[in-house]
């Protein structure tokens, strides 16, 4: 089945001098304060560009001003998300996708580290206490 | 007792389900976005939800077409659609449910008899009060008792559709059945209603999952709606916005402009007047919306958008008025505009609207039956 991405429509771009349009200036703008923000604080942010009013070629716009970076992550939980970090050290984007593989959020996620990628404290904890019972099983059993 | 179905937690829940952190992290990311709320939010809605009781809900389904119901039903495809039924208790919705007849009816008596004054009553399609209620009956009672009956324990109700947050088509003139939206038949209650027709999935789940998370009645507007999804103009937040602002148009849906991506204001857009997320959350899986199809907004999710006149009539077209109100052109020559310039137009037509809608509720107020 095509989807509708692959219909050709020619949609004229906001701006013809082929400059950044002002939607995407304003969120470039808004970075910047968050990252500032990440790096003297450590507070970490995000934005929701599904909140936000973008048109394909706005998109595309802040995919290229921001670049791609080192990292890509792919985190296999109810659907595929993933996770890449940007030429701009510190912004991450990233796609969360159900089981069906359509896009059920997108942001940008200004941090060190993702947070859904670090690992939490109480599943660190019971994974701690599972190690221990399998290595105390395996040599209970090697004693037998 | 710690097996019945409304004393397991969320997580209890998550967990006999096989779902993860990171799953439900995810969900809960996609559920903020949807709310409107910052996205950093997703994780610690994630710890509050993964705590709670899961609240029964009744689905009650009265003068309507299953098109809300079908929406509800897509909200972030299947496997998301499951986590909200772990999320809920949806004890009643005689579409889905299993059981039929007297086992359903008694299956709602049980879950209002359970949790009466906890539950969440959900609402869809309008409520018909001619012929002693006669048009739309089930089990033997007719809608009108049933839900003046169901509302008395309800925490809150939600009222899914247009039908049931402002009568809908059944309510459109000459309304034959006497229909009245749910906050025509109970005054004593918090009534939430989200709009649409149909409307948007994840509109109808992220209400609910407000209500869950907080256990408060969200922020509403003027027509108690959750401002949250109903707080901007689809005009506001449209990507066709600039065309607007520069003047550029399509007039018809075959022209240059059209293939442009212009606005469709001139071709009938209800945009600049109607009030929901259409434009940012989108449809489908976030897949487009109307105008991103090439067709203008009916202002579906506004009262009485039925019997606003032509779908295709401009905003600004003293056709698409009635008698007794002021055109927009009169609007236009007090502004002193002589050209058909976006900002005046919209200026003009907010104006109509405002005093359109003004009279609607006005009718509503009026003709609100006794009783209830």
């Amino acid at each position: 089945m095509s989807r509708l991405a692959d219909i050709p429509i020619r949609i004229e771009p906001a701006t013809s001098d082929g400059g950044l349009g002002g939607g995407v200036t304003a969120i470039l703008n808004e970075i910047v304060r968050l990252l500032e923000r990440l790096a003297s604080l450590g507070e970490p942010a995000a934005i929701d560009l599904r909140s936000l009013p973008m048109s394909p070629q706005d998109r595309a716009q802040l995919q290229r001003a921001l670049g791609e970076g080192e990292v890509q992550a792919t985190l296999n939980a109810e659907g595929i998300s993933r996770i890449q970090e940007m030429r701009v050290p510190g912004v991450w984007w990233i796609e969360h996708r159900d089981r069906q593989g359509e896009l059920i959020a997108e942001l940008l996620e200004v941090s060190r580290v993702p947070e859904i990628l670090a690992s939490a404290s109480d599943e660190i904890a019971a994974g701690a206490r599972a190690l221990r019972e399998q290595i105390t099983l395996g040599a209970a059993a090697r004693t037998r | 007792m710690p097996n019945d179905k409304q004393d397991v937690t969320v997580g209890e829940m998550l967990r006999r389900h096989g779902i993860s952190r990171r799953g439900f992290i995810k969900f809960c990311t996609a559920a903020a976005s949807a709310m409107a709320l910052p996205p950093i939010m997703g994780p610690a809605m994630a710890e509050q939800l993964i705590n709670a009781r899961r609240p029964s809900v009744i689905y009650l389904s009265f003068q309507e077409c299953t098109g809300c119901l079908e929406s509800f039903t897509r909200s972030f495809a299947p496997t998301i659609e499951s986590l909200i039924f772990n999320i809920i208790s949806l004890d009643y919705d005689d579409t889905l449910m299993a059981a039929a007849g007297a086992a359903a009816e008694t299956a709602r008596a049980k879950a209002m008899q359970e949790n009466f004054g906890k539950y969440v009553l959900i609402v869809d399609g309008s409520v018909p009060t001619g012929a002693g209620g006669g048009y739309c009956t089930a089990g033997g009672h007719s809608a009108v008792d049933t839900l003046r009956e169901a509302a008395k324990g309800a925490a809150a109700i939600v009222c899914v559709g247009t039908c049931a947050s402002f009568g809908g088509i059944p309510f459109a003139d000459p309304n034959p059945t006497q229909a009245w939206p749910v906050t025509g038949i109970v005054g004593d209650k918090p009534i939430i209603n989200v709009s649409g027709c149909p409307p948007i999935p994840e509109v109808i789940t992220g209400t609910l999952l407000q209500f869950v998370t907080t256990g408060k009645v969200p922020d509403l507007d003027e027509h108690r709606r959750p401002k949250v999804f109903f707080g901007n103009t689809i005009h506001d937040r449209c990507y066709r916005r600039p065309f607007y602002d520069q003047g550029k148009f399509a007039k018809s849906f075959d022209d240059e402009g059209a293939r442009n991506g212009w606005c469709l204001y001139e071709l009938g857009c209800k945009g600049p007047t109607t009030y929901n997320a259409c434009a940012t959350l989108k449809w489908n899986g976030g897949t487009s919306f109307p105008i991103e199809s090439g067709h203008g907004c009916l202002g579906c999710s506004e009262p009485n958008f039925w019997d606003k006149g032509s779908f295709y009539s401009a905003l600004s077209n003293p056709a698409w008025g009635k008698a007794g109100e002021t055109s927009p052109l009169e609007v236009l020559k007090i502004a002193g505009a002589a050209a058909v310039v976006g900002g005046v137009v919209g200026a003009a037509s907010a104006g109509v609207g405002r005093m359109r809608q003004h009279r609607q509720e006005q009718r509503s107020v009026d003709n609100e039956p006794k009783g209830g």
